[in-house]
C-alpha cells in the first residue's frame, strides 16, 4: 500500500491538476480551520469561566444553615439552625483525612473610622486557614495567625479599597482603626483578584468577634477546601457525606433541602464542564457541516480525476491490476489530499492562536487554544472525510469496464 | 493453447440485440502467429475482446492453456490476465507519466514482484525491443513506433501464453509498420503464440495463418506462406 509506485501515481495526478487540488483542498483545510477555531474559542470561553473562579480556592466548601422545611426528629418545620464552633470541632474531627483548610466565618456589619474618615463595611471574622480559602492576597502587613486566635487579638487586615477610602495616602499598617468605636490595629492590607467589591471587606480573627458579640459561639458558614488530590466524583461524594453527617448532627430531615446547604464549587465546575461540553459538541458540528461540503469537494475532484484517467485504469486492469487495487489507490490518493490540506488548516489556525490568543484575556473569554485531544480529533475527521470522500470514485474506478476503457473511440 | 467452441455474443442496442459472434469455432497451437482479419463490424475485435477476457460470452466454451475461463470475477480475471495474457493496442495505452522502464515494469508490479527486480526484468526486454538507452525517457518524448516497441516490451515482460495484439500497427507509417511487425514475428521465432487482429493485407501476411471473420462467422481460415518483415526494414 505504501510503496514507491503508489506515491508516484498520488504525485503526478496532484502535480498535473494543481489549481484544482488546490480549490478543493482549500474547502477542507478551510473547515478544519473553522472547526479548529470552534473549538479553541470554546476553550477560551471554558478558561474564561474557570478564572472567574480562581479567586477562591477551587476546591471549596460552603456549610450554611437556613431554616428548616420539614418536620424531624420531633421538632416543627420552621426551625433556624444555628451553626456553633463545636460544630466546626466536629467537622475537623470527623473529616480530618478530607480536609485541606478549615475556617469559620462570622459576619459583622461596622462602621470603620478613621481619623476624620468613616465608611461602613462588611467584617469576616475568620480562622487563619481562611486566607488559602478564599486565596486572599496580601499586598503589605500580614494575615492573622493562631496566636491571634488565641489572644483573641483586635487586629484587622483591610481591603485595599478600604485602605483608600480611610487612610489616603497614609500607610495604615499599625494604625489603629475604630469599628463600632472598638479600636482594632490594622496588620495587612489584602487584595482580591475577582473583584473591587471583595476589596471593600475586612477580616478579623473569629475569635476576637465572638467575644466582642456578647462572648458567643455561634457562627455563621463553615467554609472548608477538600484535599486536592480528590476528583470530581470523590469530592461530590465527599460533599455528600458531609452533608449527611450535618443534617443529623442537626437533627434536620435528610430530605430538607432548605435546613442546612452544602455548596460545592466542585458540582459548578461540573456545571460548566457540561455547558462547555455542549458547545464544543456544537462548534464539532457546525465544523462538521463545513467539513462535509470540503469532503463533496474532494469526491467531485476525485470523480473528475477517475473520470480523466478512465483509460488508464482500462490498461492496468488489462495489464492485470485487481479491483481492490484501483480502490486502493484512488482512496489512498484521496486520503492524502484530505489530510494534506486538513493539516495545513490546522496549522494555520494553530499559528493564528498562538499569535493572538494570549491577547484575550477577557472575563468571558481568555486565552482560546487547542490541545492534543483536538488534534486527534481532527485528524481523525480528516482520515474518515478522505474515505468517505474517495469511497464512491474509488467504486467507481473499480468497476471501470477495460473494454469500454480501452476503445479508442 | 487457445481453443474456442461455438462461441456467442451479441450487444444491446436499445430494444434491439445485435448479434456479433454466430457460433465461431478455433484453435491455436502453441507458437502460431495467427492473423485475424474482417472489416469493421465482422466482429473481430469481439472476439480479441473475448480471449483477452476483457468482455464475456454469451455461450460457448473457452479454453486457455488447459484452463476453462467461464464466469470469472473481477479479481479472478485480472490475475488471469496478467498471468496468460500480454495486450499490445493500436493508440499503445501507455501511461505518460511513467518512463519506458516503468511502463513495461507495470505487469510485473501487478505480480508483486519485488521493484528491483521487476526494474532489471523490464530493463532485459527494453533492451531487446532495442530501447535500451530510452529506458528513462517518458513516452512523449518516443516516436510512435518507440512507443508501440515499449508497448510490446510491456506485453512480454510478465511472460505471459499468448500476446494479443488490436491492430498494432494501424497508427503507425508503414516503414514503422515492417519494423514493429519485425519484432513481432522475432518474438515468434521465440516460440510465443502471437494473435494479431488487422484490417491490412501486408500485415497479415507477415503471420503464419489468416483467420477471416465475416457477419460473427469464420469464412476462411488458411495457412500461409509467411512474409517476412525484416526485408523491408
Amino acid at each position: 500500500m505504501f510503496d514507491r509506485d503508489v506515491w508516484q501515481e498520488i504525485f503526478n495526478t496532484i502535480k498535473t491538476n494543481k489549481l484544482r487540488t488546490f480549490l478543493t483542498g482549500f474547502s477542507v483545510g478551510w473547515a478544519i480551520f473553522i472547526l479548529v477555531m470552534l473549538l479553541a474559542s470554546v476553550n477560551g470561553m471554558q478558561n474564561g469561566f474557570l478564572g472567574q473562579f480562581n479567586d477562591d480556592a477551587t476546591n471549596t466548601i460552603f456549610i450554611r444553615p437556613g431554616t428548616t422545611s420539614k418536620a424531624y426528629g420531633g421538632f416543627e418545620a420552621g426551625r433556624r439552625i444555628q451553626l456553633k464552633n463545636e460544630d466546626l470541632e466536629y467537622v475537623k474531627k470527623s473529616f480530618a483525612d478530607d480536609i485541606e483548610y478549615l475556617s469559620s466565618r462570622y459576619y459583622a456589619n461596622v462602621t470603620a473610622r478613621y481619623k476624620s474618615e468613616t465608611g461602613s463595611y462588611n467584617v469576616q471574622a475568620t480562622h487563619p486557614d481562611h486566607q488559602a480559602i478564599e486565596k486572599t492576597l496580601i499586598m503589605s502587613g500580614r494575615y492573622f495567625n493562631e496566636a491571634d486566635l488565641i489572644n483573641k487579638a483586635k487586629v484587622v487586615v483591610i481591603g485595599r479599597k478600604v485602605a483608600e477610602d480611610l487612610f489616603k495616602k497614609e500607610d495604615p499598617l499599625g494604625k489603629f482603626v475604630e469599628l463600632n468605636n472598638l479600636s482594632f490595629r490594622v496588620i495587612g492590607v489584602f487584595t482580591d483578584d475577582g473583584d473591587d467589591n471583595a476589596e471593600r471587606g475586612i477580616y478579623a480573627p473569629v475569635t476576637t468577634y465572638q467575644r466582642i458579640y456578647g462572648n458567643t459561639n455561634n457562627i455563621n458558614v463553615i467554609a472548608l477546601t477538600y484535599n486536592p488530590t480528590y476528583d470530581l466524583a470523590k469530592a461530590l461524594e465527599f460533599s455528600g457525606k458531609l452533608e449527611d453527617v450535618m443534617k443529623r448532627r442537626h437533627k434536620i430531615d435528610p430530605e430538607d433541602q432548605a435546613g442546612l446547604y452544602v455548596w460545592n464549587y466542585a458540582e459548578a465546575f461540573d456545571n460548566i464542564s457540561s455547558f462547555t461540553a455542549v458547545l464544543r459538541g456544537i462548534g464539532i458540528g457546525v465544523g462538521f457541516l463545513i467539513l462535509v461540503a470540503g469532503i463533496v469537494g474532494i469526491g467531485n475532484i476525485m470523480v473528475f480525476t477517475i473520470k480523466e484517467r478512465t483509460k488508464e485504469i482500462g490498461v492496468r486492469k488489462a495489464l492485470g491490476a485487481r479491483p481492490r487495487q484501483i480502490i486502493n489507490l484512488v482512496l489512498l490518493e484521496s486520503i492524502f489530499i484530505t489530510a494534506l490540506s486538513g493539516f495545513i488548516g490546522l496549522l494555520f489556525a494553530w499559528m493564528i492562536l498562538v499569535a493572538v490568543g494570549p491577547m484575550f484575556q477577557t472575563p468571558a473569554f481568555s486565552n482560546p487554544s487547542v490541545n492534543a485531544s483536538t488534534v486527534i480529533t481532527a485528524t481523525i475527521i480528516l482520515i474518515v472525510a478522505g474515505v468517505l470522500a474517495g469511497l464512491i470514485p474509488a467504486m467507481k474506478a473499480a468497476n471501470v469496464k477495460p473494454i469500454v476503457a480501452l476503445s479508442d473511440k | 493453447m487457445i481453443e474456442i467452441k461455438d462461441l456467442h455474443k451479441s450487444y444491446k442496442m436499445g430494444s434491439n440485440s445485435l448479434h456479433v459472434l454466430k457460433g465461431i469455432n478455433f484453435k491455436v497451437e502453441d507458437g502460431e502467429l495467427v492473423a485475424i482479419m474482417g472489416s469493421s463490424g465482422s466482429g473481430k475485435s469481439t472476439l480479441l475482446n473475448i480471449l483477452g477476457m476483457l468482455d464475456g460470452a454469451d455461450s460457448g466454451e473457452y479454453t486457455l492453456d488447459g484452463v476453462p475461463i467461464k464466469n470469472l470475477s473481477e479479481t479472478k480475471a485480472a490475475q488471469y490476465r496478467n498471468k496468460f495474457l500480454g495486450f499490445i493496442f493500436q493508440s499503445f495505452n501507455l501511461i505518460n507519466y511513467k518512463s519506458a522502464l516503468e511502463n513495461v515494469a507495470l505487469p510485473l508490479y501487478y505480480q508483486k514482484v519485488p521493484r528491483k527486480e521487476r526494474q532489471e526484468k523490464a530493463m532485459q526486454y527494453l533492451e531487446k525491443v532495442g530501447l535500451k538507452p530510452w529506458a528513462h525517457h517518458l513516452p512523449s518524448e518516443l516516436s510512435g513506433g518507440q512507443k508501440q516497441r515499449v508497448a510490446i516490451a510491456r506485453a512480454m515482460a510478465a511472460e505471459p501464453k499468448v500476446l494479443l495484439a488490436d491492430e498494432p500497427t494501424g497508427a503507425l507509417d508503414s516503414k514503422t509498420s515492417y519494423e514493429v511487425m519485425d519484432l513481432i514475428q522475432q518474438i515468434n521465432d521465440e516460440g510465443n503464440t502471437i494473435l494479431v487482429v488487422t484490417h491490412e493485407e501486408d500485415i497479415a501476411h507477415m503471420c503464419k495463418r489468416i483467420v477471416h471473420l465475416k457477419d460473427g462467422v469464420i469464412v476462411e481460415d488458411k495457412k500461409i506462406e509467411q512474409v517476412r518483415a525484416g526485408q523491408y526494414v
